[in-house]
């Protein structure tokens, strides 16, 4: 295992496919726009292969270059061109192995190995990644590192890892995931704006009388095409989505919360206990409905450009009320039965009068375009109100000894749970308005990937922040309720 | 809603902010005056330009005077044992807690025009927010990150 060894051949042509296609616009710019007079023609035709050329020469070096070995319990990787590189990375620094197998990686029997230390702040570089290894190579790299950071002898008889299959995806709640995510919402409002539009064309068909035939049948294909447009866009996302998400599984190793998932492409994700931040249970307006709802959770560290690594799907569907019994024996710390105090009746009209912000405007305008017709647009204010009141309804807060939980809408409901320790800051606004009603407003923020997260409740009773605020200060002496 | 925090930031902070207000105010005036000789030679009508001239100053009566005023009025802090608190915001109000526990590193910055009446911004740092407390006097500010940073080296590492 000391010796430096290179990795499979086929990471090269993995880097040369990267970086083309991270290229792939300046290329395509270069296509369009370089491309002058003929004779100038062949020289360009010259010059992009001879880059071409090189791109491969270097990807292939690059490769030839790249080493990894293990030794004194450190991961060392060499690799660079003219500036050689060297990093060495202490086991016990490794914060997580992510094991992934790419449609190329496969066939040879290869993995992905992303080695995420708890550094990588800022920058994404202070990861390694070794883009295709043996699979028994990774598991290998995995139980040394395991070894390591337990303090024993790898040639130890280990112990066999308490594990535990926490969920895993059945086929009905695979299909009820794609065919209710984000691109129901997108078919959906299709749908409401081939209403809109036609009910906008009304006073033209009164105008152009003769036309009216013309102009409606028009519409209602158009209005056909753009449905169908839409229905093929929604129906590629719930192929996608089944595709990502088929065979998920979360499983719990010891400390970690390991989740696997994806039919071509297998990917694995480990997420540490200890490194997660908060719990997010978010109700998207299709599968509140339904009793369902999908759980995040909010993990500290992991690499910038990895979003996955800092809000993690945890549990991609499940029955609402199921939730609880089936995390709370994993995730000790968390008190999920407190109950959730709502906003005071006086938030209600705050609430609308938010709702009705976006949705006047949008009236107006219709009313000045098409008079009476225009009128028709007071729907809006119909569904903004709705709205509105789903968000008042929605908001909510409680506190236990050492957490918060706060609950609120934008378009899906979420419900955040945050241990005390793990809120990095915690601020409470109030307007003028706000004042005069005694609201005020609270948010929470907990680390999550590189950035912040975390919850925001709007018009709250200013007593119930003060209860908050009080109970997130470390020396409530100072501050008393009024 | 509760009692404010009690130290208040340099009060020459004010004199900068209404500097700063001035010279926007400035490149206000530029662009409105533009847009008035504009009217003259084309004979817009005169509403337009009556709009223009009280935008302006309007706009410079709260970039330079009540603005500047309020956020001073308003701005408060105060660095405790195990946490620090700040108060900001005109209209509206805002309040933040950060324990100590939390803070990762504290900085101080100077623009030019800070560095020329002696103040620093300080800048204090979290594993996921950022939170600043402008225009505090050089030697204060350089004690309050000295403090933070002492405070903060005392505290546990649990993320």
């Amino acid at each position: 295992m000391s010796s430096p060894k290179r990795m499979h051949p086929i990471a090269a042509l993995l880097n040369i496919l990267q970086h083309l296609k991270e290229l792939f616009i300046p290329i395509l710019l270069l296509l369009f726009f370089g491309n002058r007079g003929e004779s100038e023609g062949m020289l360009y035709l010259i010059a992009v292969g001879v880059g071409l050329v090189l791109f491969l020469v270097s990807g292939f070096l690059s490769w030839y270059r790249f080493t990894y070995r293990v030794e004194e319990n450190e991961l060392r990787i060499e690799h660079g061109l003219l500036v050689r590189k060297k990093r060495y990375i202490p086991f016990e620094r490794i914060q997580s192995l992510d094991v992934s197998e790419g449609i190329l990686q496969r066939p040879f029997g290869l993995v992905k190995v992303k080695v995420e230390t708890a550094a990588g702040s800022g920058n994404g570089e202070a990861e390694a990644v070794l883009t295709a290894i043996k699979k028994a190579e990774a598991n290998a790299i995995h139980d040394l590192i395991v070894s390591a950071k337990r303090g024993s002898n790898p040639n130890e008889v280990e112990a066999i890892p308490d594990e535990s299959v926490i969920y895993k995806m059945t086929m009905p709640d695979l299909l009820l995931l794609a065919s209710t995510s984000g691109g129901v919402g997108v078919i959906l409002s299709a749908n409401l704006a081939i209403v809109f539009q036609f009910e906008e064309f009304i006073p033209y068909e009164r105008v152009f009388q003769e036309m009216e035939q013309f102009i409606s049948n028009g519409i209602m294909f158009i209005s056909i095409v753009v449905f169908l447009g839409f229905f093929f866009v929604w129906l590629l996302a719930v192929i996608g989505t089944m595709l990502k998400y088929a065979n998920f599984t979360l499983r719990k190793v010891e400390d970690d919360f390991i989740i696997t998932r994806g039919l071509f492409e297998k990917r694995q994700f480990t997420i540490p206990l200890k490194r997660i931040q908060a719990i997010r249970i978010s109700e998207n307006i299709v599968r509140q409905p339904l009793g369902m709802a999908t759980v995040y959770v909010e993990s500290a560290g992991g690499s910038s450009s990895n979003e996955e690594s800092s809000k993690v799907l945890f549990l991609p569907i499940i029955k609402r009320h199921n939730i609880t019994q089936l995390l709370e024996p994993y995730l000790e710390d968390y008190e999920w039965n407190s109950k959730l105090s709502p906003a005071p009746p006086q938030a209600l009209v705050r609430y609308l009068i938010r709702g009705a912000l976006v949705s006047l405007p949008v009236i107006v305008v219709m009313v000045y375009l098409f008079q009476i017709w225009g009128l028709l647009s007071l729907g809006l204010l119909a569904v903004t109100s709705l709205w509105a009141y789903l968000q008042f309804k929605a908001a909510g807060w409680s506190l236990e000894q050492n957490m918060v939980t706060l609950r609120y809408r934008l378009i899906i409901k979420n419900t955040v749970y945050m241990r005390k320790n793990n809120v990095q800051s915690l601020s409470v606004k109030q307007s003028l308005f706000q004042k005069k009603k005694r609201l005020a407003t609270v948010e929470a923020v907990v680390k999550s990937g590189q950035g912040g997260s975390g919850g925001k409740v709007l018009d709250l009773h200013e007593k119930d922040i003060a209860i908050i605020y009080n109970w997130y200060s470390r020396e409530n002496s100072t501050v008393k309720m009024e | 809603m509760f009692p404010e925090p009690q130290t208040r930031i340099s009060q020459r902070a004010l004199v900068v902010w209404r500097i700063s207000g001035s010279i926007s105010t400035l490149f206000v005036f530029l662009i409105g005056g533009g847009f008035i000789t504009l009217g003259i030679l084309f004979n817009w009508p005169l509403m337009i330009m009556v709009a223009i001239g009280i935008f302006m100053l309007v706009y410079g009566w709260l970039a330079v005077f009540f603005l500047p005023m309020m956020r001073w009025k308003r701005w408060r802090y105060e660095v405790r044992e195990q946490e620090i608190e700040l108060q900001r915001g005109v209209f509206i109000i805002k309040r933040t807690l950060i324990p100590m526990v939390r803070v990762q590193h504290v900085d101080t910055q100077q623009g030019p025009l800070l560095r020329k009446y002696g103040l620093s911004t300080v800048m204090i740092s979290t594993a996921a927010t950022v939170h600043e407390i402008p225009a505090l006097e050089g030697v204060e500010a350089e004690r309050l990150r000295q403090s933070i940073s002492r405070l903060a080296r005392v505290a546990d590492e649990d993320v």
